[in-house]
């Protein structure tokens, strides 16, 4: 079975290969860009040789723990990485998870990232072979199931996520726990900085590490150095635990591909609506496609609000509310400013004002996410673009929908960041800046999700997941997406930094550029995006599904 | 000019319409001329391009080349004017799965323009005829097969169309739903408006279809009406007669029970 299950693998490989040409460049890229890390890692190596033993064991503890915590993370902030062999894929071929779990995990061990780990964590362990014969070995063991760790640790965090995420009654006590451990992480990371870098590094780093040698996390970095001093029980019970470790993942993993096989993620638990949101969106006056005196075109006063607009911007919101693809979205686009905030900025020794970076950072993460907005909707699309030319109101309807939740969420992060730095004179400075990205990544974004959207989970699907097939268009989308972004940011946000830094004056500049281009790029980008939508409305269909 | 005379009478008319899925040649330079007020039954094995077919003719796939006419009006030209004829149902598509049956049924009517009231009154009109009435409150995501199939019909009738398109419109549909569905379709003809369904089950089409075309390897095989296709076999026989049968009948004895 272990070897059916690779050859599966390995099969669509090769015809993905044979397909899409292109997908055999990115591989050679991917290959070659990880070489070329080779001499990096052996530099590293040899610089660790110079080191003392605690000096080198506290140092691979550290690229251990953010390697493990990259590993864990990245697969949930990034979709679209490989899902070849999704458990959620071999429910009709009616194996048990006991049959499959050997092969998928060797599947899992033999991937390209996991390969290059083992190799780069094998070569810095031999930084270890001046002490002793024997703490080598220790030290090529703990890496070994450190990787372990890492690799199937990646494995259970996908899939107890996406079980979590598609229950109702277990979503929330996840947004919560996530909510909690950020708002965790940043105090502890405020406090222990509180008094400087220095002293920091100096005292709670210590502490802190010699904890992370005793989890899971370190414990395979740290008993190395328990054996080079001849402390045989430290090193031994560090690797009992490591080993631990891996089994109590190995079970997990197989208790998720057995739950995987019997539990198709794509239902809605028997949810029932009464009131219709649909239609209670709809305007009570006669649709004419200029119903301007309603509430929401008076509040916007920036774009039409005919019929389709609004029943487009009802049915985005129930998906932001409900579907576990837009949730994760959601919750993804806080990471990058919460990083920079509590983690970059104070490890860095950057000036508060800095910290007017993060809401700008969160709004334009939130306009970014959506430039591949309209693939989301999957083959389901079809209703739209049966219903007519809707293309600007396909559009519109989604750009709404997002602002309506996008607009508080960012002010109330400028809010708490002008508190937290008293700045409160730099406020129209950061309110233009922040609002300004916000429109103008949104009108980027919604060009790119029409021009080149690519597969993205169907509804119903694991939100970590992606549609075979869909890594190079993702990435070209991503670059390109990026690419127009950052050509656009200092438009709107060159007049704060002028703000902060040469006169308090530029703020004002800053508000007037920031709603009046955020704005332009908004209608002007939706404007595009309707008129693209409308065109390629007899291609979108193959290119989503 | 001369399409529109030409047309006229014609609630849909394929022309040379032409669809290339990389070395596949999917749909070849088809013809077929669906008058007005017929129900026309598009009949062919798996994989015989009746899918791509009518997907090119209701502007969800953009034709490599030729045209799809409806009621004269050119759908890659003028897609708003002929789109607002079209009522579609298509085939192994999802649908905005996260709103209720309803909530669906709305939206389709809201995006063809509607306004609210007679949306809900349509809405509780459909919901009734097609027995979804306890559904309507539920997820789509929720619903089985049958029920997708019914709230997807829904969706294409509420705007009141002169063209209907249905692909596999019974596909996993209950028998009363499907007399149901059968009455409905069997008025709106009646009243003057023209179905075009797709379908693998020939005594179906048989029953309800007043012309067929029989469709395979891209190419439309015979086209009429029900009498003519047949040519004095019945419906199966002479399908199976056009398009071949299994060349390699084999036979599987490690089947057999005993």
């Amino acid at each position: 079975m272990v070897a059916t299950v690779l050859r599966l693998k390995y099969t669509t490989v090769r015809h993905q290969l044979v397909r899409e040409w292109w997908r055999a460049l990115l591989l050679i890229g991917g290959a070659v860009w990880s070489l070329s890390l080779v001499p990096a890692v052996v530099w590293a190596s040899v610089q660790l040789l110079d080191e003392s033993a605690e000096v080198r064991a506290d140092i691979l503890l550290v690229v251990a723990a953010i390697c493990i915590a990259g590993w864990i993370t990245v697969p949930l902030l990034v979709t679209g990485l490989e899902d070849t062999l999704d458990p959620g894929r071999f429910t009709t071929f009616g194996v048990s998870a006991k049959q499959i779990a050997p092969g998928l995990t060797l599947a899992a061990f033999l991937t390209a990232p996991a390969l290059f780990f083992t190799g780069a964590f094998v070569v810095l362990m031999l930084s270890w072979r001046e002490e002793s014969a024997a703490a080598l070995a220790v030290a090529l063991v703990g890496a070994a199931l450190t990787v372990a760790v890492m690799v199937l640790g990646a494995r259970v965090a996908v899939a107890w996520s996406a079980r979590a995420v598609n229950d109702r009654r277990t979503r929330g006590v996840l947004l919560l726990a996530v909510g909690l451990a950020l708002a965790v992480l940043g105090s502890v990371v405020w406090i222990a900085l509180r008094d400087g870098i220095d002293s920091a590094l100096q005292y709670e780093a210590q502490t802190l590490m010699e904890w992370l040698g005793r989890t899971p996390v370190g414990a395979g970095m740290a008993a190395a150095e328990s054996a080079t001093y001849g402390r045989w029980w430290s090193a031994g019970w560090r690797l009992a635990l490591m080993a631990g470790t891996v089994a109590v993942l190995a079970l997990a993993w197989r208790d998720s591909i057995a739950h995987a096989l019997v539990n198709p993620v794509h239902r809605g638990g028997g949810r029932r609506r009464r009131a219709d949101a649909i239609l209670a969106s709809a305007s009570d006056l006669p649709s004419d496609g200029t119903s301007g005196a309603s509430r929401w075109s008076r509040l916007a006063g920036l774009w039409r609000a005919d019929e389709p607009t609004r029943a487009v911007r009802a049915r985005m919101l129930v998906s932001w509310g409900t579907d576990a693809r837009y949730l994760v979205a959601a919750a993804g686009v806080i990471t990058l400013p919460v990083i920079f905030f509590a983690i970059a900025m104070p490890v860095l020794g950057l000036d508060t004002r800095w910290a007017f970076v993060a809401p700008v950072m969160l709004a334009a993460s939130i306009g970014w996410g959506r430039h591949n907005d309209v693939a989301y909707d999957h083959t389901a699309l079809w209703l739209d673009i049966v219903s007519g030319s809707r293309g600007r109101a396909v559009m519109a309807g989604r750009a709404q929908a997002v602002l309506v939740w996008a607009v508080p969420a960012t002010l109330l992060a400028a809010a708490g960041i002008l508190a937290w730095t008293g700045r409160w004179y730099a406020a129209p400075g950061l309110v233009g800046a922040t609002l300004g990205t916000l429109g103008a990544t949104l009108g980027v974004a919604s060009v790119t999700s029409v021009l080149l959207p690519y597969r993205a989970p169907a509804p119903g699907e694991n939100p970590f997941g992606a549609e075979v097939g869909s890594l190079g268009a993702s990435l070209g989308a991503q670059l390109l997406s990026s690419a127009a972004t950052m050509l656009v940011l200092p438009l709107v946000t060159v007049p704060l930094v002028l703000a902060l830094t040469v006169h308090a004056g530029w703020g004002w500049v800053s508000l007037g550029t920031g709603l009046v281009f955020g704005a332009a790029f908004l209608l002007g980008g939706l404007r595009l995006a309707g008129t693209l939508y409308d065109q390629r409305a007899g291609s979108l269909l193959a290119r989503v599904s | 000019m001369t399409q529109l005379g030409e047309g006229r009478t014609q609630a849909m008319a394929l022309r040379a319409l032409t669809k290339r899925f990389g070395a596949t040649l999917a749909v070849d330079r088809i013809d077929l001329d669906i008058p007005t007020h017929s129900f026309y039954g598009v009949v062919g094995p798996n994989g015989a391009g009746k899918t791509t077919t009518l997907s090119m003719a209701t502007g969800l796939l953009r034709p490599d080349s030729g045209q799809a006419l409806i009621h004269g009006v050119d759908m890659w030209r003028e897609p708003s004017r002929a789109k607002a004829m079209v009522g579609v149902l298509p085939d192994g598509l999802h649908s905005f799965d996260r709103l209720t049956g309803g909530e669906l049924i709305s939206y389709a009517g809201l995006m063809r323009g509607l306004p609210k009231e007679t949306v809900r009154e349509r809405r509780d009109d459909l919901l009734a005829a097609l027995d979804l009435d306890a559904a309507g409150s539920t997820l789509v995501t929720d619903y089985s097969a049958g029920m997708t199939k019914k709230i997807g019909l829904a969706c294409a009738l509420v705007h009141a169309p002169r063209v209907l398109v249905l692909d596999e419109p019974f596909e996993a549909v209950d028998p009363v739903s499907a007399g149901a569905i059968r009455r409905i379709l069997q008025e709106f003809v009646a009243s003057g408006g023209t179905v075009v369904m797709s379908s693998h089950v020939m005594a179906l089409v048989e029953r309800l279809c007043d012309h067929v075309a029989v469709v395979g390897h891209g190419h439309v095989l015979a086209a009429g009406t029900l009498d003519e296709v047949r040519a004095g076999q019945d419906l199966e026989a002479r399908f199976v007669g056009l398009v071949g049968d299994i060349a390699d009948q084999r036979d599987l004895a490690w089947l057999r029970q005993s």
